[in-house]
């Protein structure tokens, strides 16, 4: 009968409206849900999302060894252009000529942090870092070498 | 001449003058506004006499009321904002006939009822309002009243009508 | 014992003794005056704040806590920042009611403080219409945005002026019908009568269902009558930037927001009288030594108290339910508020008429 819906939608209406209510009533009562970061406050203890993509780094052990073989797969990978990888030719111990890199060169002003160079990476030697603390005075100090001066392949990475 | 009767004679002029803003201004929004500006001062009249009933009645009425919808079917024509051109003088000369007509016409009516110069207090609760109005015996006010709901009542009903959705021969 | 009520009675008296009465009818217009004025602020800034606060604690925010201690004087902040704005006025306005349209909203809102009595005795005109006062004068305001919609001669000016017109004429119905229950149970419209009326239990108490449903319709109506979400399409900012007053900028644009906050507490405090008891304290029935303890809160604490528990349950409403469609917002009023409320209406009456209440 149509008294009795019209009635019967006026209290569903009214439930779900204290449905509603009682959420946000439960998040007004309950202050320790506050999710907020006092970001510059609680810098000494803030924790990032094990997720969180902030910048790209090259893995380096503690022999300042790094698993790098210069082939530009990430290169390749990137959608907009922000890696550059410089190769040389080194000499081996058997006194063979082989490609190395040189400077793996990255544009952290044109990163999107899409994660792809980390995906195309055969060898793993790259990944993301959740440091986001980026802002400098000049652009051009966004251009960073990943590879630490000094550094050479391992051994046995090909 | 006390204060109430500068009050009398500021509110008075503030009614005329609004009044005759609202019919000489180019601009019909603005004229809809002088003629809110002219109801408020009667309002205010209302309450210089201290009949603080009607006053309301009369700010709900017309300023909440007709005013708004005059205001709605401005907002709903096109070329609202624009200025209106200058009437014809012949169409100047017999409005202002017609408005002193009208205001002779009914400045002769008052003028003979001779009202009575009355110092007496005048206090009337609002609750006699509401008994008279269902007053069924002499100087009651129950058909009038009556009427007026009927009325109401029918232009309620037709307002559903129009507004309702005529459906259609194949449901 | 110190209330407001001795210390007005006192000033008064003190003014007649050392002035000649129409003076000291005079300063008494000057200071009703400069405490309105006073009150505006210190509501416009509190309720800001209090909304703010509100808000972000229900999203899990923590809000304003920069400046001053928890962010207190977070509106003192906001509001020298916008005295200091430049006031624009835009090049195809209607320069003249463009400007007038704040003051106007301004005004009306300001007319509305002189019935409500804030505590025992401290009422600054007790006029015997005084529900019908209120509801007459809260009407003009809907001029002052309408004006301000027009004049502003900007699309969504005018769409937002014409979307909260038709919402506040529509919504204006069940509000009145549901102040006039109460004006039935008490038979009188003058604000002091429907408080004395409730000394012995606050009209939602003694007027059990059928005044809880008018309560409920009044609360959703007064809501809407001040365009408050849910019910604020007049100034939907996904869809209409600011509504009526998206050219307004500075102090005009303040003045349109501090009526906005003080209409709030006027309707909550028109809510708190009428069904909560105004100044009343609490009492129950025959338990002397609690109601006793009761009398010895101020009754201007009670009044503060039961308007602002009003005006939080409208912020809760806001940060909680989502903007209605301007179909479903008619639908609302023309569907279910106005016949239930007339419905209502009937059985208050024969509620009164019998004396069904308690």
């Amino acid at each position: 009968m149509f008294i009795i819906d019209y009635i019967k939608d006026i209290f569903k209406g009214l439930k779900s409206l204290l449905t509603g209510m009682r959420v946000t009533g439960y998040y007004f009562t309950h202050h320790k849900e506050i999710i907020t970061e006092q970001y510059p406050d609680n810098r000494a203890t803030l924790k990032m999302a094990d997720r969180f993509r902030g910048e790209v780094v090259m893995i380096h052990d503690e022999n300042n060894e790094h698993a790098c073989t210069g082939c530009s797969a990430c290169e390749l990978a990137c959608p907009n252009g922000t890696i550059k990888i410089i190769n040389k030719f080194e000499l081996n111990a058997e006194g063979k000529k082989k490609k190395a890199i040189d400077t793996f060169i990255y544009h952290l002003e044109l990163c999107t942090m899409c994660n792809l160079c980390v995906v195309a990476c055969p060898t793993d030697t790259i990944k993301m870092e959740p440091n986001f603390e980026h802002s400098v005075y000049d652009r051009s100090k966004l251009t960073k070498v990943l590879n630490r001066p000094g550094s050479k392949i391992k051994a046995g990475v090909e | 001449m006390n204060s109430t009767v500068i009050m009398f004679y500021c509110i008075s002029a503030f009614i005329l003058g609004t009044g005759i803003l609202a019919v000489t201004t180019g601009k019909i929004f603005r004229s809809a506004i002088w003629l809110l500006f002219s109801m408020m001062g009667i309002a205010g009249l209302y309450f210089w006499m201290q009949m603080e009933f009607i006053a309301a009645v009369q700010i709900i009425v017309y300023v909440g009321g007709i005013v708004v919808l005059i205001i709605f079917s401005i907002f709903l024509t096109q070329k609202s904002g624009e200025e209106m051109p200058k009437p014809p003088l012949t169409k100047t000369i017999f409005s202002l006939l017609a408005a002193i007509l009208g205001f002779t016409f009914s400045y002769l009516l008052i003028y003979q009822y001779g009202f009575n110069d009355g110092n007496a207090p005048f206090e009337l609760k609002v609750s006699d309002i509401g008994l008279k109005m269902l007053d069924t015996g002499e100087h009651g006010f129950i058909l009038p009243f009556e009427v007026i709901s009927v009325l109401l009542l029918a232009a309620l009903v037709g307002c559903i009508v129009i507004a309702m959705k005529v459906k259609s021969i194949e449901e | 014992m110190l209330s407001l009520e001795n210390i007005t009675n006192a000033v008064h008296e003190w003014l007649n003794a050392t002035l000649n009465p129409n003076l000291a009818l005079l300063s008494e217009f000057l200071i009703v005056g400069v405490l309105a004025i006073a009150l505006f602020a210190v509501l416009g800034l509190s309720l800001v704040l209090m909304e703010r606060k509100v808000a972000a604690f229900i999203q899990i925010r923590l809000g304003p806590n920069r400046v001053g201690p928890f962010g207190m004087f977070q509106t003192v902040a906001d509001t020298l920042k916008l005295i200091m704005k430049e006031g624009l006025t835009p090049d195809g306005a209607d320069k003249f009611l463009f400007n007038l349209a704040p003051y106007i909203v301004m005004i009306a809102a300001m007319m509305l403080l002189a019935p409500i009595a804030f505590a025992k005795g401290f009422q600054i005109w007790d006029i015997n219409i005084g529900v019908l006062f209120l509801t007459a004068v809260s009407s003009i305001s809907v001029i002052g945005i309408l004006m301000a919609g027009w004049a502003s001669n900007n699309k969504y000016s005018l769409l937002g002026a014409m979307r909260s017109g038709a919402q506040i004429v529509s919504y204006e119905l069940s509000a009145g019908l549901s102040i006039i229950t109460i004006v039935i149970l008490t038979g009188s419209l003058q604000i002091s009568d429907i408080i004395n009326a409730q000394a012995n239990g606050w009209w939602i108490f003694k007027g059990h269902i059928p005044v809880l449903i008018s309560f409920v319709i009044f609360i959703i109506a007064v809501t809407a009558e001040t365009n408050r979400a849910p019910f604020d399409l007049a100034e939907a900012e996904s869809e209409l930037t600011a509504g009526f007053h998206t050219e307004y900028s500075g102090m005009k644009f303040a003045l349109f927001f501090l009526a906005e906050y003080i209409n709030i507490f006027i309707a909550c405090a028109i809510g708190a009288t009428l069904f909560l008891g105004g100044w009343m304290p609490f009492h129950i029935g025959h338990w002397e030594a609690f109601n006793h303890i009761m009398d010895f809160i101020p009754s201007s604490f009670w009044f503060i108290g039961k308007t602002f528990f009003l005006i939080f349950l409208m912020m809760w409403f806001r940060w909680t339910f989502p903007r209605l469609r301007i179909d479903q917002l008619l639908n609302l009023e023309w569907k279910y508020l106005l016949p239930i409320s007339l419905v209502n209406l009937l059985v208050v009456a024969l509620m009164a008429v019998m004396g069904w209440y308690f």
